[in-house]
Formats: C-alpha cells, structure tokens, sequence
C-alpha cells in the first residue's frame, strides 16, 4: 500500500561508511537477492535455518550502521499487511486441534505455518529493506543492469520511477480541484469524477510521453542509454560473497544431517 | 485502514507464502512473457518504448493511489491490469503492468521478491494479457465500433480479471500449503467479487472520457476514426 512513499525518503543511509556500504551495488544486491530466495523458499517448519539466517541479517543490520527507527518504521508499515494475509493460514483442517469455536479450528499444524510464514516474510523484509535504504535508485538499477536484467527494461525502469513523483504530484493536484469545487461529495458521483480523472490522466501522460520523447531526441538520443563509470569490485567483495553462500548452504545443511 | 488493506490481499503476495516449485513455474512463465513483450513492443515503438513505457508505468502506479468507494461498503483503489490492456494493447499494457510489479517488489516491498513471478503471472498474464483478449471478444460481439460494446467489453473484462486473478492466487497459495482452499477460496472470492465491480466501474468511467476526447488514442480506436489516427507528434 505504499504509506511511506512521501514519508520516508528512499535510500537515507546511503552515504554513510561501513564494510556493508564499501560492497559494490552489484555485490549488495547478488547477496539480498540470495538472502531473500535461500529465506523464502525454505519449507515451512525449519526452525533452525531462519535462526541462523535471522542471526547472520541482524548482525549485518548492525554492521551496516543504518539509522534503526527509519528501518523499523518501514517494516512496521509492511508487517501490518503481511499480518491480515497471514491469519488465513491459522485455519486448516488437522488431526492435533489446539482451541475450536464452532467450525474454527486452530491446529498445531496451522499454527506452525502461521509462525513459518510471517518469520520468512519479516526476514525477507528486512533483508531487502536494508538494501534499499542503503542504496541509491541508479545505483540498484545500474547493478540489474550488471546482473543480466534486459537493458531496456532496465531504461523503462529507470525512467518510470524519474516520473513517479511527478505523477502523484498530478494526481494530488487533480483531486485537489475536484474536491475543491465540491464535486467528491456524493459516493456515486465520487466514482464517475475519479473516472475522468483517471481518464484525463491518462491522456496527459501520453501527451508528456511524446514530449519526454522529443526532448530525448533533441539531446541526442539514438535508443540507447550511456553506461556510466561503474565501481570495481575488490577483494571484499569476493569475501562477501562467499561467506553469504557458506552460510546460506550452512543453514540449510542443518537439516540435511 | 482495512479498506485500504483489502485490495492487497490477494493481488501482492509477499515473501514466503509459496512454496519452491510454485515459485519456479510462475517465474519461468513470467520471464518468458517479459522478453516476448520486450521484443514486440521495441519492434512496434521503436525508440519511443523508454520513454512511453516509462510514463505509461508511472501512470498506473498513480492511478492505483487514488481510493475511491466500492458497492458494499468499504474503500478501494484501481488495480489497473485491464485498463493497461485496453489503452495500449496487450503486449505493452503486459509489460507497464510488468514494470510497475517490479518497482513495487524492489523499491517498496510491495509484493515479495521470490513471488514476483507469481504476481506478475496473475496480473500481467491473467489480468492484462489474457483481459484484453477477453475485452476484445466481448467488444466484436456487442458491437465494435459502438459505445455499447466498448463499455460492455470493458466492464466484463475489468470484472473477470480480477476475480480469476483472485481465484488463480487462492489456488497457488493452497497449493503451496499456506492457506487451506476452503478458507483461501471464499475469503479471496468475498473480497474480490466486490473490488472487480468497482474495478469495473472505474474503468469503464476512464475509458468512457477517452472514448468522448480522444478515441484515436485507444488502442483500438473505433473505425470511424482510424484513419484519422495518429499516435505520436513525431510521426504526425
């Protein structure tokens, strides 16, 4: 739901010194992305490999020296949604019931998937919230782009999200007026002005696309879009890299003995 | 809050609700979607695609904010697949809706990572691709070059797309063991049923006001002004 868009700026941290900030964004983001698919994609139930990947993100959130309430306001806001999808998993059919009312039952079972499933999604989010408040948007993008992601989606990317703020700052201004001259009032009438608005919008993004285009065109552009300087990577991030496998194929071999 | 919450409760998955091999196939079916939509949008737009395709993502990630009363009660906002599909065609709606679940996972935590080519499958495949082909049908049938059939087109296909989008994600979360499909399906169907309506009356609104200013920008323009059509400045 997006809450912390005008709230919370991305990328705060991301001029601060730390061994985590020296990675180059390419080794940043190979090192989340393995984070959140080893956290992610571990069957319910395993208790003992979230507990190492838990420690392991925890002591690279202190290492990394982002600013805590920043983090943890992010997360607050996205665990609230996890947390209504969550409870659905609370109610299955098994043999061990623990409380029932009526038809709902609370298992064992259900609740081990409940406490399976927030864990892995509260891990993952903290994992990649990290990133990102530790690194700039060219930055991230720069890195897809090293990390094999097409280079025109990576342009579509890059120049969607130079146009976000300028969008909501249109839809803001838009509902503004309508509200101004009275015309959210009534519900039904609510939904046909939000239509138009939508409508209008439209028609004004395609307008600012074209000329988006011709000032491309006008300052040379053929199609592509130049590579700036890319940082080196060094010796630390070898290192980096591969204590994050070990410890990825740690935790999983816990439960492979 | 909950009215805001409700929209999300199927359409983004997060982290860590489907298991290994749902998360593969959806991934390997979305990565293929992506680099076909690649291909044929750079060939029909040339090197206006950046540019349009930008603006166009950054159109439905605005028009997703705006929040607006659904028949029933609470508040919802536009998911904006068929919308996508109608105003630009199926091959470019896929991709901007593509773009905008991708910004969504990595710069807001919108929708999990590991579930990305879920969500894009559901939205992307279901809700664009496969809503827009719908839209077309229903359109030929009632009439194509008439404001009857456009509407009619439109309204089933914003409808249809979010309630099978909504029934595919309680399916993958069964499956995957999460949430159990007598609990996922009637929670995901009571939930959604409701936001398509208000999807679809919110769509037909927006296509409604491009029909009556612009009709030659629509994808696929009534007849009577497709030979007047032109749809860039550059190329006028």
């Amino acid at each position: 739901m997006l809450l912390h868009i005008g709230v919370v700026r991305l990328d705060v941290d991301g001029h601060k010194v730390s061994p985590w900030h020296r990675l180059v964004p390419r080794t940043r983001v190979l090192c989340a992305g393995l984070v959140v698919f080893a956290i992610a994609l571990t069957p319910n139930g395993r208790w003992l490999t979230w507990a190492v990947y838990a420690v392991a993100l925890l002591s690279l959130v202190l290492l990394s020296r982002v600013t805590l309430p920043v983090l943890l306001r992010r997360l607050a806001v996205e665990m609230l949604f996890l947390g209504v999808v969550v409870l659905g998993a609370l109610f299955r059919p098994g043999e061990d019931v623990l409380w029932q009312w009526g038809w709902l039952r609370v298992t064992s079972e259900g609740l081990m998937v409940l406490g399976s499933v927030a864990l892995k999604g509260m891990l993952s989010l903290l994992m990649l919230n990290l990133l990102v408040i530790t690194t700039s948007v060219p930055a991230l993008l720069q890195a897809l782009r090293e990390l094999r992601m097409p280079a025109l989606l990576v342009a579509i990317l890059a120049s969607m999200s130079r146009y976000i703020g300028v969008l909501l700052e249109e839809v803001t201004a838009m509902q503004r007026a309508a509200q101004s001259r009275n015309l959210m009032s009534h519900r039904r009438w609510q939904r046909l002005v939000i239509g138009n608005m939508i409508g209008a919008l439209f028609l004004r993004t395609y307008d600012r696309g074209d000329r988006i285009h011709r000032a491309m065109l006008s300052r040379g552009y053929t199609g592509l879009i130049p590579v700036p300087n890319l940082p080196i990577p060094t010796r630390l991030d070898v290192v980096a890299l591969t204590l994050m496998a070990v410890l990825l194929l740690l935790g999983q071999a816990i439960y492979l003995v | 809050m909950r009215g805001m919450l409700s929209p999300y409760l199927g359409l983004h998955i997060p982290d860590g609700f489907l298991n290994l091999p749902i998360s593969l196939i959806t991934w390997a079916i979305s990565l293929v979607l992506i680099v076909l939509a690649l291909r044929q949008v750079q060939s029909e737009y040339q090197e206006r695609t950046v540019p349009l395709m930008g603006v166009c993502a950054a159109f439905i990630f605005a028009a997703q904010m705006i929040n607006f009363p659904i028949p029933g009660g609470t508040s919802g906002h536009l998911l904006g697949g068929t919308l996508a599909g109608i105003l630009l065609g199926p091959w470019a709606g896929t991709l901007v809706v593509t773009v905008v679940f991708i910004v969504q996972a990595v710069l807001f935590q919108d929708g999990g990572l590991t579930v990305l080519g879920a969500n894009i499958f559901n939205m992307g495949l279901i809700g664009t691709f496969l809503g827009y082909y719908l839209y077309r049908s229903v359109r030929s049938a009632v009439g194509f070059n008439t404001w009857r059939g456009m509407a009619a087109g439109t309204a089933v296909a914003a409808w249809v797309s979010v309630v099978v989008a909504a029934v595919i994600c309680a399916f993958q979360l069964a499956v995957s063991g999460t949430v159990p499909i007598n609990v996922a399906l009637p929670s995901m169907l009571g939930w959604h049923v409701p936001i398509g309506i208000g999807e679809a009356l919110i769509t037909v609104a927006a296509v409604s006001y491009i029909w009556r200013t612009r009709a030659e920008l629509l994808f696929d323009p009534p007849r009577k002004l497709r030979a007047a059509a032109s749809r860039s400045y550059v190329s006028r």
